[in-house]
């Protein structure tokens, strides 16, 4: 307990300033935990190693938990991992529980916070050894398992899985990058755009772009009408929050969670995998899963326990193999470097103290993240009842900010959103299904590299299957869950056909 | 991309010159087969209900409101567009969001709102101007962020 | 240092940056904020970490608000040739930028013709390859040898990068060698570095391309662990490791590295020289930029590196000082590029 002498006030400080810009940061529609990360490093210069990393650690946590405050609320993800979060959330605030949805989400959060503090603490080294036996054909059977989400989450089978391949499609345009393991070639241009759509699509302006700005776009035509007093969204209205919303959740917490830090652990796949592949298997294997997606707290519990699993499960390939689990820590790695500190498989033993002071750190951050957020939250869900004539501009004009500062200044980005969110609008009206969609954008890239390197390293297809024992345990998950989802969906029709 | 004759069928030989394009081509095809099928299982019903009148072929809701749609669309065009040419007047100062906001925020505020007067008129010009500002300073200022 | 002195410090460096940005000095060439676009996208890597030494330091000293923007070659390539003209945006990039253009790499443009060299600042001098630790191949010369007696042995890199460049030395070293022999070298095609180290596990590659400071650790490993590796070729010339601190990189020290560099090992370039890299970091600037604007930087770089603090802090990351004017870097450089072509042009790519 040595390290315990490290700690001091400024420390203790650090970590409550970094939660608080933390959650702003991925509170505000468009700016996300990445970008918090990517604008304070340069701060911790003059700090030391320890309180670069509590402040960093901290905004992290904060990041991605402030997501699910803009997805609950106003149905647009705060970052790409609370995606999930929107499904039940938003439909819960408009059922008056946007209050208890909030909490929800909170209390999910630091579980899954917590939970995957713990494993990474207990069986960092093992599980990156069990991380280096997924290879390209594990990682792209995980992104495959991701995908046949799709089938559950959409309204008709077919179309749902359309939208999905479209959303693949739209995230292969551009470059085929090197650092990925690509030629460096671009396809899917038209001539003339090549300057433009080099680096394609980014992720960001995508996703606020079809949930922020073709919504605004659908609601402008009809006509932005304020709510009059009566229907005004009362966030009190429904349900009030108490523990009862976990009732029969438990194996659900521990699942997501679970889901979260293993998914976070290997590296590539990508956070947001994350909360989508934990919000089905909720869907397929619960008792009850007919209120998903119409405001269950079990959606948003599914969901907010997986992301923030990932904290924790994203740390474990950085600390010992030296590899970020995604993109936020993948900045982290920058504040090491600038230290002069090596991370590597031999990071934790040879640093012991920084290694229990980063887990001490994340702790403190996750208990303060709850905190604030819970006792804030009266506060935070008022956003709803400004007007929308003040609200809408100011969305959009931070969603520009994000899109333009994601890739450090590209000012295509910035059309991107515009792009997206036609496209969102349109898309809806000629029957298109937004989820899917952004699925298959999210894990479109990731997909297309592990297959192509899959076949480029072995020459045949039965490799999917034969490779391990590990891809036929994935088979197998992927069959289940796809069986699951068509049963599942069939009950939910004849259901619908007794109803009516 | 090609597909050999030797060992078993399920062997395929990726040229990395051209790998670029084969997860994009199997893509595009499934996009086509996937859209063909909806054709053949929803085309029929759906043309049959149009012929019969049933159902119309309608793109905007009954009582569109096509002044703030096509408001909102042009307004996002010409901030883009003024954001991006102030921007490079003044480089890498952040200055072409933080001027060329100030009257997007106005014109949409009051392009959205309902019976504008003075009270609204007063939030709209306040938040207007104090939201970008805000906005500009403590991404550009305080953490140093690149801003059109 | 107490929480007031944090805050306080916290406080005035913003205090300053909004001056700065406000306040135009009136005798520098360059007004406003200044933006340094790094061809690379990564903020966590070494490109990100001698941009920020090399940009704070600057930024002192000419007395403006410079920020670092990691945004890849091929945007920064166009964001330069847009932008740059008045001073305001630079680039910062390693080797990569001509070698990209070698290999053909789409969207990188010729340097040397469409932009301004800015003066060398500093040096990486960490490029390395690696096996498992349980290989039979001790140097790079044993690698030669074994393709030289047929052997196949797989390498993995990155296109059209610095790994690729040393794929194609070594090809080289075995066809003067061994002429006929060199096919036995295959090229696996991996980006990052994880992907790397994971070809590796997975006994898909014999031999990767890596960092002595990313790889360092996976070498003390012991030999029983799947992870565990050996160097077997730093491609720095052993008068750059000399530069080095002794004490090395973790417990490899400098002697520890000689041992893979040239005149140990022998991967020659053609039938009198040796082949080496060492990562070079330099900027680049708008191809019509002010001369005036040049002369401003590369006096103000000098007197940066007068001062001597500036290879303190190379040194303690690792990386070494080397700082050249911009003609003087030119000619340097391109005279390394053409070393690099000549390679190259006796191969198939």
């Amino acid at each position: 307990m040595e390290f315990l002498a490290l700690v001091d006030i400024s420390y203790l400080l650090l970590i409550f300033l970094g939660v608080a810009l933390g959650i702003v940061f991925g509170a505000i529609p468009g700016l996300t935990a990445t970008m918090a990360l990517a604008v304070c490093l340069p701060l911790t210069y003059s700090f030391d190693l320890n309180h670069s990393l509590a402040f960093l650690l901290a905004l992290y946590v904060g990041g991605i938990s402030g997501g699910l405050v803009p997805a609950i609320l106003l149905n647009l993800p705060g970052t790409p991992s609370s995606i999930c979060t929107t499904f039940d959330g938003y439909p819960m605030t408009r059922n008056g529980e946007g209050e208890r949805a909030l909490k929800v989400g909170i209390l999910s959060s630091l579980f899954g916070g917590l939970f995957s503090l713990i494993v990474l603490y207990l069986f960092a080294p093992v599980l990156s050894d069990i991380a280096i036996k997924f290879s390209y054909i594990e990682k792209f059977l995980i992104i495959f398992f991701a995908l046949t989400v799709i089938a559950s989450l959409c309204q008709n089978m077919l179309v749902g899985i359309f939208s999905g391949v479209l959303g693949i499609l739209l995230s292969l345009v551009g470059v085929y990058d090197t650092i990925k393991g690509g030629n460096g070639a671009v396809r899917l241009i038209t001539p003339g755009m090549e300057e433009m759509l080099y680096s394609g699509f980014a992720l960001l302006p995508v996703l606020i772009g079809m949930f922020g700005v073709g919504a605004i776009f659908a609601e402008a035509e009809l006509g932005i009408k304020e709510e009059t007093e009566g229907a005004k969204f009362d966030l009190l209205s429904g349900k009030k929050f108490d523990l009862s919303a976990f009732k029969g959740s438990s194996v659900n917490l521990v699942r997501s969670s679970a889901i979260g830090t293993f998914v976070g652990m290997l590296p590539g796949v990508g956070g947001s995998a994350a909360s989508v592949l934990a919000y089905t298997q909720e869907k397929n294997f619960s008792r009850d899963s007919s209120k998903m997606g119409k405001g269950a707290a079990q959606g948003v519990i599914a969901s907010e326990a997986s992301n923030n699993g990932l904290t924790g499960g994203a740390l474990i390939p950085l600390l010992s193999l030296g590899i970020p689990g995604d993109a936020t820590t993948a900045i982290l790695i920058g504040a090491f470097t600038l230290q002069g500190v090596q991370v590597g498989p031999l990071f934790i033993a040879e640093n012991i103290d920084t290694w229990n002071m980063m887990v001490l750190s994340m702790f403190l951050a996750n208990v303060v993240m709850f905190v604030t957020m819970f006792f804030a939250i009266k506060h935070i869900a008022k956003v709803v009842t400004v007007p929308k004539y003040l609200l809408y501009p100011i969305i959009i004009m931070m969603c520009v900010s994000g899109a333009y500062a994601i890739n450090y200044g590209i000012m295509f980005d910035v059309w991107t959103l515009l792009i997206f969110g036609l496209l969102g609008y349109v898309g809806t009206k000629l029957g298109l299904e937004v989820t899917p969609l952004i699925i298959g954008f999210i894990l479109g890239s990731s997909a297309e590299i592990y297959f192509v390197k899959s076949i480029e390293s072995f020459g045949n297809l039965t490799v999917f299957f034969t490779k391990s024992p590990i891809a036929m345990f994935l088979w197998l998950l992927i069959g289940v869950s796809v069986v699951f989802s068509i049963y599942s969906t069939k009950r939910a029709k004849c259901r619908e056909q007794v109803a009516v | 991309m090609n597909t050999t004759g030797s060992g078993s069928i399920f062997s395929v030989v990726v040229d990395f010159d051209t790998s670029h394009l084969f997860f994009p081509t199997i893509i595009l095809w499934l996009l086509g087969l996937l859209g063909l099928a909806i054709l053949i299982q929803r085309g029929p019903a759906f043309y049959r209900a149009v012929a019969s009148g049933e159902r119309k072929l309608r793109f905007f809701e009954p009582e569109a409101d096509k002044v703030r749609l096509f408001g909102t669309l042009g307004l996002m065009v010409i901030y883009f567009i003024g954001m991006d040419y102030v921007g490079r007047l003044f480089p890498n100062m952040g200055y072409g969001f933080w001027f060329v906001s100030i009257p997007f925020l106005f014109a949409l505020s009051c392009l959205y709102a309902h019976g504008i007067d003075k009270r609204k008129l007063t939030y709209i010009s306040l938040n207007a101007l104090i939201a970008p500002t805000f906005a500009w300073f403590v991404l550009s200022e305080l953490f140093n962020v690149t801003l059109p | 240092m107490t929480i007031l002195k944090r805050t306080l410090s916290l406080a005035v460096g913003a205090a300053i940056m909004v001056a700065s940005g406000v306040a135009l000095a009136s005798d520098a060439p360059v007004k406003g904020n200044i933006r340094v676009v790094l061809g690379v996208n990564s903020t966590g890597g070494d490109t990100y970490q001698n941009a920020s030494i090399i940009a704070n330091r600057l930024a002192e000293k000419i007395d403006a608000n410079i920020r670092v923007d990691a945004i890849g070659a091929v945007n920064a390539f166009r964001t330069l040739q847009r932008q740059g003209k008045s001073g305001n945006t630079i680039m910062f990039i390693h080797d990569q930028a001509y070698l990209g253009r070698l290999y053909e790499v789409p969207g990188y443009i010729d340097i040397f013709e469409e932009t301004i060299v800015g003066p060398t600042i500093s040096i990486n001098p960490g490029n390395a390859y690696l096996v498992p630790k349980s290989s039979p191949y001790a140097t790079v010369d044993d690698i030669i040898e074994a393709v030289g007696k047929g052997e196949r042995v797989r390498l993995a890199t990155e296109r059209g990068g610095a790994s690729h460049l040393g794929y194609s030395a070594l090809k080289n070293a075995i066809k003067l060698k061994y002429p006929g022999k060199e096919e036995g070298l295959v090229l696996l095609n991996t980006g990052s570095q994880a992907d790397k180290n994971q070809a590796l596990f997975d006994g898909q590659a014999d031999v990767i391309h890596g960092s002595i400071q990313g790889n360092e650790q996976f070498t003390r490993l012991p030999a029983d662990d799947q992870k565990a590796m050996r160097f077997v070729w730093i491609t720095a010339s052993g008068e750059t490791i000399q530069q080095m601190p002794p004490e090395g990189m973790g417990e490899t020290t400098r002697d520890h590295m000689m041992a893979w560099v040239d005149p140990e090992t022998e991967v020659y370039a053609n039938e009198k020289d040796l082949f080496t890299y060492d990562k070079m970091f330099y900027f680049l600037y708008h191809k019509d930029m002010d001369p005036k604007i040049v002369k401003y930087f590369d006096d103000a770089i000098a007197e940066v590196f007068a001062e001597g603090e500036i290879q303190k802090e190379f040194q303690r990351s690792f990386f070494i000082p080397s700082f050249r004017k911009s003609d003087e870097a030119r000619t340097f450089l391109e005279d390394k590029k053409d070393a690099y072509a000549n390679i190259l042009a006796g191969l198939e790519k």
